[in-house]
């Protein structure tokens, strides 16, 4: 195990049900980084996220955690904040109460610290937390997870129903939490504006599969968004125009088409068609309207300019 | 504090806010047994211990608190003998409770209460609460709150009518024998975990 590495799956497999499995899934970050995990609603986020943390089987492969295999010593939970989409809290506990009920779990549990989010989060002690709005809910996991000293922080979905401004101020939460270079985070969102701001790597995944992961400039660097009329990107009978280049989520309307194609495929591409740098919601878009299989990749169910 | 001692505290707070309820439930009693000093401490052990033993289930099944155990940092062992402990502490509580109440009741409705009476009555009470929390828990661990609450409450009380009728129990027969009944008690409780610690772990514990 590598102990430079803030988490790694390796070639993680498990069966979840329903049909759906993760299938292969690797993808790894540094120590003092933040990874974006972009999929859709159903893509496997959640349970990539579950595999990692030690709360689902892994079936086939590996995990590591902060340079220990999973599932590692309960002692490592000491080293985790972890913040889900829902608080996993009683209702009815004051805020108050939420400290004293978690600090006697936590070697490190800092109460001063936990107060002092509180309060910048604009938390009354008193309140409970069944009366807390869904942003001010999300701040309080996330002020419970930062007051035990955790090395690494993982936020699923944390984003999602979310107003900007306290999508913002998540952003800048993650950004101080940062300052100390041995912390690092792992942000699973649908929302990819999140990660123009603070992401360093990202991770696409797309049916329990990963798409493609490294460091973010990377993957925005290794697709092109491709856009012509109606008919340019295959025409409506199919017939293509150029011979292999794989057209990831195809996306036709009256007035145009898109679509995503692979960087080192788009100098093929005929000289008429408006070819750009995608963003990430472009990419994330794109991939996640694949009908099934890998994308991305020769053989999968993507349209072809032929 | 150990591990197991601070799940069983996690699940204080956890019931803590719903006191009213348990004390509803436990004046209800009173009132229906005011004038049956040696029900109290029996009826406690069979129908509060174990409705506040179980209620961190109901509690965690509405809140999704089995993400909070699946996080903090402590052992599966240790969350599943910090419920026995927990459950252990409400019985001791309530037949605390219930002595004293029952005494007080004795003495006003001038009845003996007190010596082998008492010590038969808590090894009664003992007995149902043991027999009641070594189903309700496994099943719990098991299959959930939502799958199993009405089978895990009725089948302990279903198991005890059996008994009492099947092999023509007597208070007579409990007072002859105390030390192996305690003693089976624990035995009970003993298999019990050790069959809850078998479950899968997951949204249960």
């Amino acid at each position: 195990m590598t102990s430079d590495l803030a988490f790694a799956l390796r070639s993680v497999g498990c069966a979840v049900g329903g049909g759906f499995a993760l299938r292969d899934v690797s993808f790894e970050l540094p120590t003092g980084y933040v990874m974006g995990l972009i999929g859709a609603n159903g893509a496997g986020k959640t349970t990539m996220i579950r595999c990692l943390l030690g709360m689902r089987a892994i079936e086939t492969g590996e995990a590591e955690l902060l340079g220990r295999r999973v599932p590692g010593p309960v002692e490592l939970r000491q080293d985790i904040g972890v913040v889900l989409d829902h608080t996993a809290l009683v209702g009815d506990w004051r805020l108050t109460e939420v400290e004293r009920t978690l600090r006697p779990f936590y070697d490190r549990w800092d109460g001063a610290r936990y107060r002092h989010f509180l309060d910048e989060f604009g938390l009354d002690p008193r309140a409970r937390v069944r009366d807390l709005s869904r942003g001010m809910a999300m701040k309080l996991v996330i002020a419970v997870a930062l007051s035990h000293h955790a090395r690494l922080l993982v936020l699923d979905e944390p984003t999602s129903g979310l107003d900007p401004v306290a999508r913002d101020e998540l952003a800048g939460i993650i950004g101080d939490f940062l300052l100390d270079e041995e912390h690092s985070v792992l942000f699973s969102t649908h929302i990819t504006a999140d990660l123009d701001r603070i992401g360093d790597y990202v991770t696409l995944v797309h049916r329990g599969r990963v798409v493609r992961t490294g460091p973010k400039d990377e993957v925005l660097d290794s697709y092109r968004v491709v856009r012509g009329g109606p008919d340019d990107l295959g025409g409506t009978d199919g017939a293509a125009t150029l011979v292999g280049v794989e057209l990831i989520g195809l996306r036709r309307t009256p007035a145009g088409a898109q679509a995503l194609v692979r960087a080192e495929e788009a100098d093929l591409l005929d000289a008429g068609l408006l070819v750009e740098r995608p963003t990430l919601e472009e990419i994330a878009l794109h991939i996640g309207s694949e009908p099934s299989g890998p994308v991305g990749r020769r053989g999968g169910r993507s349209g072809a300019i032929a | 504090m150990t591990a197991v001692a601070r799940v069983a505290v996690l699940h204080l707070r956890t019931v803590a806010p719903y006191r009213t309820q348990g004390l509803l439930v436990c004046g209800m009693l009173f009132l229906v047994l005011a004038r049956n000093p040696a029900g109290v401490v029996p009826s406690l052990a069979l129908l509060l211990a174990p409705l506040i033993a179980v209620h961190p289930f109901v509690v965690a099944d509405k809140a999704r608190l089995e993400t909070l155990y699946a996080v903090l940092p402590v052992s599966r062992r240790a969350l599943v003998l910090g419920h026995y402990a927990w459950s252990l502490a409400c019985f001791v509580a309530t037949a605390a409770t219930g002595t004293v109440l029952a005494e007080v009741l004795a003495r006003i409705e001038d009845v003996s209460y007190g010596g082998r009476t008492l010590a038969t009555i808590l090894t009664v009470s003992w007995l149902l609460f043991a027999v009641n929390i070594a189903v309700q828990l496994p099943l719990l661990m098991w299959f959930g709150y939502a799958r199993v609450s009405v089978l895990g409450t009725t089948m302990p009380l279903a198991l005890v009518m059996v008994a009492v009728l099947r092999l023509h129990l007597t208070l007579g027969w409990v007072r002859d024998r105390p030390a192996v009944l305690w003693f089976a008690g624990v035995a009970l409780l003993t298999a019990s975990a050790t069959l809850a610690a078998k479950a899968p772990p997951g949204p249960r514990t």
